[in-house]
């Protein structure tokens, strides 16, 4: 049986942690820089709480990386070198040639690098890929995806916002839908996109839409935004076929609708996460399936060369934010 | 009001027609179709007069026409409605070339006719309800829309299984300009040059043929952007990517992204939804207001009170432009500046 520990025990390394408690790995502990949360979370779970990443490298078989996107590029070398097999949050790196690297020193090092698009793992994006693969709808013609919510707002230290280290919304947000664009139409062949910080980089919120031409000639609109009041958080998706159409619009599949008399707290999360009631969290379904990757060799849903396709995807979008024209991607 | 229709082309034909002659203060003075089988089908379906030609009607001096002929073929019939002094609302696209339009613009300002172009979305109850939010300040600068005019490929759209009937020059990129580009796109370039007051300067297009490949020789899935003088920025899916069978024949609907919040529209939601064993399919029955009407009143009260009809053939002209712009954006690959 491996041992697995956490870095990072911020919105992700927590419910990644709720997620390991509930494979029949070894959850060791985890190492974070927000010592009393660390410390908080090894509690809950009754692990450790190592004071480094080296105490925490030394101590376990997998590591499961969940630190802010500046950091991940450093954390998995660092990782490979030590001969751990990694899963790391999306995105993969904040650039093309740091990614590469990345998967280059895992293989190099025979350890298993995993990325965590979560997004593949909802069951109602699992289940269109599906009926997508089994010819259900034809051949893909047009795909719509939409991710929008509020501003990510953690007290101290709000990374998303700082574009040096999350990449900005299109890298750490619209991500999971070009990855989920080429998951359903295959290799995306140009970008065009728009965003409001394309054009004015200090605007107070970020918004946009990419326009993606697939190889197969498939067409992809992607929108994504940190602009919505809080505490909302919608989804979408709409997939065009030659024989056939998914429709699953924002707002219609929510089970439940609460209208309760407001308590006066108006707490909000620091990070809007989409969700469901469901027996098991997506998140927990995507940890349980890295661990059948590892434990037994299954064949990855993800592999680290689509986290490294996605990266490429929203850096061309970004780059044509700025620049106003359309990006190939092998400019990226 | 005395007003006649040239043309059964166009699928709309039929609901303009329904709806003039609901209307109290409007006498049909008939229709003129010059596929004659079809002018006749629908005279005796709606119980109005048929001319055999053009002329024939416009003899009979009617205060206003409208002109529902395929998309290339407007300017023939405006040309002629203008000489003989009638108002003139126009289906869009006003016309498939910069020329044609522009030419549609000059003949009616030459003539003193009023010159609408048929964009029934500024009359739809819910679209108008977002102009108000807009204007009112309640939205703030608006960041972004996401939109759709999507629909079923038109030759689903027929009144009864006969030949003549049938509507496949929406399909001839001769007759329609293109495919659901042409179709689709001007709907909401226009509906969003409204709600902004401000014009689109730039226009990105990426069109495939997909669905129905093989059937037809057009694009039938396209995303365009476009990009206003602002800074907002649009995107816009006019593919015809509901199938046959789809509850209803497609719909238009956006979302707008500001700084004070999201508002959504779908213009075709007032539905509910039928399962009748005798269709075999659950469909929508609409229960909104028709916004067809909408346009025709104003066109109407335009006329008789000799102002200028709420859209213009400007508007008609600008629509052309973008939609113009996105099939040479599809071509190069990158935005086309317009203006």
């Amino acid at each position: 049986m491996f041992k697995i520990g956490i870095l990072g025990a911020g919105v992700m390394g927590t419910t990644h942690a709720a997620g390991w408690a509930q494979t029949p790995a070894h959850f060791a502990g985890i190492h974070a820089l927000d010592a009393p949360r660390a410390a908080a979370l090894a509690a809950e779970y009754g692990i450790r709480a190592y004071d480094s990443v080296d105490a925490l490298l030394a101590d376990v078989d997998v590591v499961d990386i969940c630190t802010p996107t500046h950091l991940h590029y450093e954390m998995v070398l660092q990782a490979a070198a030590a001969g751990k097999h990694i899963i790391c949050e999306k995105p993969l790196a904040l650039d093309v040639a740091q990614g590469a690297e990345m998967i280059d020193a895992c293989r190099r090092a025979g350890v298993t690098l995993l990325v965590a698009h979560v997004v593949r793992f909802f069951p109602e994006y699992a289940s269109a890929q599906a009926i997508v693969s089994r010819g259900e709808i034809g051949d893909v013609a047009v795909v719509r995806l939409t991710r929008c919510s509020y501003q990510p707002r953690l007290a101290a230290d709000n990374w998303f916002l700082d574009a040096a280290k999350s990449g900005g919304m299109m890298l750490d947000l619209m991500i999971h839908d070009f990855d989920y664009a080429r998951w359903i139409a295959g290799e995306v062949e140009s970008v065009y996109a728009r965003s409001v910080r394309g054009r004015q980089p200090d605007a107070p919120e970020d918004y946009g839409i990419a326009i993606l031409r697939h190889t197969s000639g498939a067409i992809s609109n992607v929108e994504g935004g940190w602009a919505y009041p809080p505490p909302m958080f919608r989804t979408a998706l709409e997939i065009a076929g030659s024989t056939g159409l998914i429709e699953h619009p924002a707002d219609s599949s929510m089970p439940l609708s609460l209208h309760l008399k407001a308590s006066g707290s108006g707490d909000v999360d620091a990070v809007g996460i989409p969700g469901s009631p469901l027996d098991e969290s997506p998140y927990t379904t995507e940890i349980k399936h890295f661990y059948d990757v590892i434990a037994h060799g299954a064949a990855p849903r993800v592999s680290a060369e689509d986290g490294l396709a996605a990266v490429r995807i929203a850096l061309a979008a970004r780059q044509s934010a700025q620049s106003g024209r359309a990006v190939r991607i092998e400019e990226v | 009001m005395r007003i006649g229709i040239l043309s059964f082309a166009h699928l709309h034909a039929e609901a303009y027609l329904g709806a003039l002659l609901a209307m109290p203060d409007v006498e049909v003075i008939g229709i003129a179709d010059e596929n004659v089988e079809r002018g006749r089908y629908f005279a005796g379906q709606f119980g109005v007069r048929q001319f055999e030609d053009y002329d024939g009607l416009l003899r009979e001096k009617p205060d206003a026409v409208v002109i529902t002929s395929e998309n290339a073929r407007h300017l023939p019939l405006v040309r002629m409605a203008a000489d003989a002094g009638a108002a003139i609302l126009c289906e869009k696209p006003l016309a498939t070339t910069l020329d044609d339009a522009r030419a549609i613009v000059n003949v009616c300002r030459a003539a003193g006719v009023p010159l609408m172009t048929a964009f029934p979305m500024r009359f739809s109850t819910p679209a108008v309800e977002i102009k108000k939010l807009i204007d009112g300040g309640g939205l703030g600068h608006v960041y972004g829309c996401n939109a759709t005019n999507q629909g079923a490929l038109p030759e689903f759209h027929q009144a009864e299984n006969l030949p003549f009937l049938k509507r496949d020059w929406f399909t001839d990129p001769l007759l329609a300009g293109g495919g659901a580009v042409a179709d689709h796109v001007v709907h909401l370039a226009d509906l969003l040059r409204w709600y902004f007051a401000n014009e689109i300067r730039e226009v990105y297009a990426v069109t495939n043929q997909i669905m129905h490949k093989g059937k037809v020789g057009v694009e039938t899935g396209g995303l365009i952007m476009l990009n206003f003088a602002n800074g907002t920025f649009a995107s816009i899916d006019c593919s015809w990517s509901k199938p046959a069978y789809y509850p209803t024949w497609g719909g238009l609907a956006l979302e707008l992204v500001a700084e004070k919040g999201l508002a959504t529209m779908d213009a075709f939601r007032q539905v509910m939804t039928v399962y009748s064993e005798r269709a075999g399919r659950p469909h929508y029955a609409y229960w909104g207001s028709d916004a067809n009407a909408g346009m025709l009143r104003d066109f109407i009260g335009a006329v008789s009170d000799k102002r200028a009809p709420a859209v213009s053939g400007e508007d008609g002209l600008r629509a052309v432009e973008v939609v113009l712009a996105a099939y040479e954006s599809a071509r190069t690959g990158q935005p086309v500046s317009l203006g």
